[in-house]
């Protein structure tokens, strides 16, 4: 049973056309396997969030097609996916909606599409909360706790609508190194319970070798799998994995490949994506 | 300037933004002129409904009161003939000028005083606060009072508008600098001259901007209200000497109706120029704030 | 190592409880019970009482000797090292939000005898007395920002269940805000500021008789006249027709307010919504709004016969632009993420509107709302100046004909004060509105 298998498919991707024409994703394919934690690294501005907004279905591709689970997402003819609880997106500074607590942000997925009753979804959502280690501020607004627990509660938000995938953007760009390995830890003990494709973008390639499965490192813009490292350090990890021998020769491998991105990538002056 | 002009052609924003417009005139022209084809019999079930809702004249309510846009046309290029019309132009914007620039004179080193100073803030802040919510124009009668001439009793009037716009504005925008600006310039050994000079005047500028820009509109308002409250203060028979606001007012008394409507599009359009204005000056003195 | 207190003991641990800061203002009933559940320990000198990331099961109360607690570095603690001795407080970190191990390392530095409470049992003690439980708590959350030098996001303190314990909480932080306010030299500055004031005001008119100020109504005239169960000039707190005058602007104001809010939201929230409605419908608005809303007088006077109405017009039209501006503001500064977000967790378009820019919106909302009450005042008096029977700015306006001096400033200073009421009231139902957004400017104080 294939659960959360994503086929991007030779995809294009042109802004502003009859203007400026930039072209932000060049041919790209890469396929990412059920249940697999498939890690996205490259400078920023290199068009990867462009990837990722497109399987989530808020921007166009221009040619090409992306497939999940057999299901045509968007195509060269029907260029918009439209966005839905089996994919879900991460934001990079955080989407909680502000005006309601943790609990019925929580709960707002499956309220919202009729899955289950209020009252259910309370009980179903406390029990998730407790399973993250988030029972205690159910009754918090988001702006009350910190950003890393916020980010737990979005993801937890996320996994509420059981999705066939996790599409995170940067999720822990804006944390202090400290906070983001327990986030790291944290993800995978998440990870670990539920099994969704995660789709994971980062600039970091550390926190990309720890983490994935597999970690295609992108050409700066226009974006396109410039190397694929499959990381065979076996799962569950922890955080010893970052002084292992293997660890450090995996990031051996691939870093000179990041660092040429990189590089080309400030020479070209980019902007932040 | 030429491909800007191609580009707002093209633009479809902008054709449906004139179609509605063009729209809006159209059925102001057929509202007002209710009282005419509303006579013919074939309206008349139109004509009992109006009255049925307890309206006691035969025209589209309110609508059919307003002269006609085609008549107000009509009237302006007259009016434009006049140069009295003009001069009331002339006398509006010199208290509207007088107003602001004493405004922007008194009421920007007020807010700057009461955002660098603690003290200074816990002193003046509740007393003006306590002023703010009585309306300009609640101080007409004691400005006249007061003022020798009716001129600085408008002239105050017209401040007081424009000064709490200000002040509030300024005091927002000078708590609004982030703190790092400032740790960094102390860091950097800067004096409090230094600070206030280089981080908190800069800094301050797009809000006092914006205070500036939204103070003038205010004056303008206060301006004609004082203007048709207090009689126009010179008047040197008819329209002339008494600015727009008297203007109106004349027209309303003379039972020239279509005059009214010239007159209120008239500050219309000063109202809008000058707060364009002040936001293109705006600009040109913080250019850091362009590049988005 | 730790046992229950012996029978007798307790009155003694309930002495020690008294001392410290958390419950030092606690009912006798409430220190008993806690009494009940503490275990005495002891520790001699140099023992290391518990180091950092062990968990946090229990909370210690310091009887006699001196506790060194020191914070990890990674805590960020103002003052690392924290000398504890009888009074203090010391393993709170389970009371903190999110926390559930240690935060310091503490040693005993002579030999120490404490009192050790259970953070569980002591938390579901104080939830079991509403009132009093969230008081602790408070006082709790003071003791560690205050004594401990926790930096303010970590020294968060975990929220009691029950119903009573929310109430409690917001009129204990308002009579806290109040305390703290009366200590600060706000207050003080304030009077100084309305002396000044005021006191010019009087010196000048009575006191020196300066050129200008000699024909204007002095303070001392005016407040005599306003406090007068027989006024000179028929106006004081005294007579009806102060309060018709009253009510007859303030009703005008209802009216208008809520029309405009009324018909302002609705069409900002379609404005910032419908790419296409604006398109079409923004420039006639656009081209209105500078429209002195005064200017209108006139012309409101010949479209509406009845005079009520025309005033009334006057007032909505300034609020209703004020408001549908802010709205459409609101709508379109809304972050694009969180519609993003609430598309992918399967929400239609309606529900988007309904659950995302709706409350998204609000705080703009609000802050046109102030906008839009302050405006309708301003409108108000003066189309009353202008062509009114009763209200405020007729009063104003009438005085000044029949040379009643001190009745203007009566009646400008009670528009003051009913102008400053309805923007308070206004700002007052925000804030209950967007609790979150009270919360969230709270922490991020300047």
């Amino acid at each position: 049973m294939s659960r959360g298998h994503i086929v991007i498919d030779d995809v294009v991707k042109v802004y502003d056309p009859e203007g400026a024409a930039v072209l932000a994703v060049d041919h790209c394919s890469l396929e990412i396997e059920p249940g697999e934690i498939c890690m996205i690294v490259g400078p920023s501005g290199c068009g990867k969030t462009t990837l990722l907004n497109a399987i989530a279905g808020f921007h166009d591709i221009t040619s090409g097609r992306i497939v999940m689970d057999g299901e045509v997402l968007c195509s060269t003819d029907r260029p918009r996916a439209a966005p839905g609880p089996d994919r879900i997106v991460v934001f990079q500074n955080g989407a909680l909606f502000p005006w309601k607590t943790n609990l019925e942000n929580v709960i707002f997925g499956p309220v919202m599409q009729g899955k289950l009753g209020r009252k259910l979804a309370i009980d179903k959502g406390r029990d998730m909360m407790a399973d993250a280690g988030l029972s205690g501020v159910e009754r918090n607004y988001p702006g009350e706790v910190s950003s890393g627990m916020r980010r737990r509660v979005e993801i937890v938000r996320a996994l509420m609508n059981d999705p066939k995938a996790l599409l995170l953007d940067e999720p822990y760009r804006a944390l202090d190194s400290l906070t983001k390995s327990v986030m790291h830890e944290a993800l995978l003990e998440i990870y670990y319970k539920n099994k969704v494709t995660i789709f994971f973008i980062t600039h970091d390639l550390e926190e990309a070798i720890f983490l994935g499965h597999r970690v295609a490192i992108m050409t700066t813009r226009p974006c396109r799998p410039k190397k694929v490292l499959n990381v065979d350090i076996p799962h569950p990890r922890d955080y010893g994995v970052l002084t292992s021998k293997r660890f450090r020769e995996l990031i051996e491998e691939t870093s000179d490949a990041v660092h040429e991105e990189a590089w080309k990538a400030f020479q070209a002056g980019e902007k932040e994506g | 300037m030429r491909a800007r002009l191609g580009k707002m052609a093209s633009n479809r924003t902008f054709w449906r933004g004139l179609a509605s417009i063009a729209i809006f005139l159209v059925l102001w022209e057929i509202g007002s002129r209710s009282e005419q084809w509303m006579a013919a019999d074939i309206f008349a079930p139109l004509r009992d409904l109006v009255r049925a809702m307890g309206f006691r004249k035969d025209y589209l309510p309110w609508v059919g009161a307003v002269p006609a846009p085609s008549a107000v046309l009509a009237s302006w290029l007259e009016v434009v003939d006049d140069p009295s019309y003009w001069q009331s132009w002339y006398m509006s914007l010199f208290r509207v000028m007088a107003g602001f620039i004493a405004a922007m004179l008194i009421g920007i080193p007020f807010g700057l005083a009461l955002a660098m100073s603690r003290t200074a803030y816990g002193i003046g802040f509740p007393a003006f606060e306590v002023l703010r919510p009585i309306p300009p124009l609640a101080w007409v009668p004691a400005s006249i009072i007061f003022w020798p001439t009716q001129e600085l009793a408008i002239a105050f009037i017209t401040f007081l508008g424009a000064f709490y716009t200000i002040v509030i504005n300024v005091l927002g925008g000078a708590r609004s600098i982030d703190a790092r600006y400032f740790q960094a310039a102390q860091s950097m050994g800067a004096s409090r001259w230094d600070i206030f000079r280089r981080i908190v005047l800069p800094g301050t500028l797009p809000s006092i901007v914006v205070g500036a820009a939204v103070g003038m509109g205010i004056t303008w308002e206060v301006v004609v209200a004082a203007e048709m409250i207090s009689g126009g203060g010179s008047q040197i028979g008819g329209t002339s000497g008494g600015g727009l606001g008297f203007f109106i007012w004349n027209s309303y008394i003379g039972g020239s109706y279509e005059q009214i409507v010239v007159g209120m599009i008239s500050i219309g359009i000063a109202g809008y120029a000058s707060s364009e204005l002040l936001r293109w000056g705006g600009r040109y003195v913080t250019p850091w704030l362009k590049v988005r | 190592m730790a046992a229950a207190l012996p029978v007798g003991a307790a009155d003694g641990a309930a002495a020690v409880l008294r001392d410290t800061t958390p419950f030092g203002d606690a009912s006798e009933a409430l220190l008993a019970r806690i009494a009940a559940i503490a275990r005495p320990a002891h520790y001699a000198a140099g023992a290391r009482i518990y180091g950092a990331d062990d968990p946090a099961d229990d909370i210690f109360v310091v009887v006699s000797g001196r506790a060194d607690h020191v914070f990890k570095p990674e805590v960020g603690a103002r003052e690392p090292l924290k000398r504890v001795v009888r009074g203090g407080v010391f393993g709170w970190a389970g009371l903190l939000l999110g926390q559930t191990r240690r935060l310091a390392t503490v040693t005993a530095a002579e030999p120490t005898e404490v009192l050790r409470l259970d953070t569980e049992a002591l938390v579901g003690l104080l939830e079991s007395e509403p009132q009093e439980g969230g008081h602790v708590m408070e006082r709790f959350a003071t003791m560690i920002q205050r004594e401990f030098t926790l930096p303010t996001l970590l020294a968060q303190v975990r929220r009691l269940s029950g119903p009573l314990t929310e109430e409690m909480s917001s009129l204990g932080l308002t009579m806290y805000r109040l305390s703290l306010w009366l200590k600060s030299p706000r207050p003080y500055l304030m009077l100084i500021g309305f002396s000044l004031l005021l006191g010019f005001w009087y010196l000048a008119v009575e006191a020196w008789k300066l050129p200008r100020f000699r024909e204007m109504p002095g303070l001392t005239t005016v407040v005599k006249e306003w406090l007068s169960p027989e006024p000179t000039y028929g106006l004081s707190i005294y007579t009806a027709e102060y309060y018709q005058h009253i009510w007859m602007s303030i009703w005008r104001v209802t009216q208008a307010f809520f029309l405009a809010t009324l018909l302002g939201v609705s069409f900002g929230l379609l404005l910032g919504w419908s790419r296409a409605f604006k398109a079409y419908v923004f420039p006639v608005f656009e081209t209105l709004r500078p429209i002195p809303i005064l200017a209108w007088v006139p012309l409101a006077i010949v479209m509406f016969v009845a005079t009520e109405s025309a005033v009334i017009y006057l007032a909505f039209l300034a609020s209703f632009f004020a408001t549908a501006l802010n709205t459409m503001l609101g709508v379109e500064s809304i972050d694009e993420s969180y519609i993003r977000a609430a598309d992918c967790l399967g929400a239609n378009q309606w529900q988007v509107f309904r659950y995302v820019i709706i409350p998204g919106a609000l705080p703009f909302i609000f802050t046109g709302l102030q906008i839009s009450i302050g405006v309708s005042w301003f409108s108000l008096v003066a189309a009353e100046m202008v062509s009114g029977q009763y209200g405020l700015g007729y009063v104003i306006n009438t005085s000044y004909m029949m040379v009643r001096y001190p009745t203007i400033i009566i009646g400008m200073a009670t528009l003051g004060i009913v102008g400053y009421t309805t923007s308070a009231l206004v700002r007052i139902a925000g804030d209950y509105l967007m609790e979150w957004r009270v919360r969230e400017l709270a922490l991020t104080e300047r």
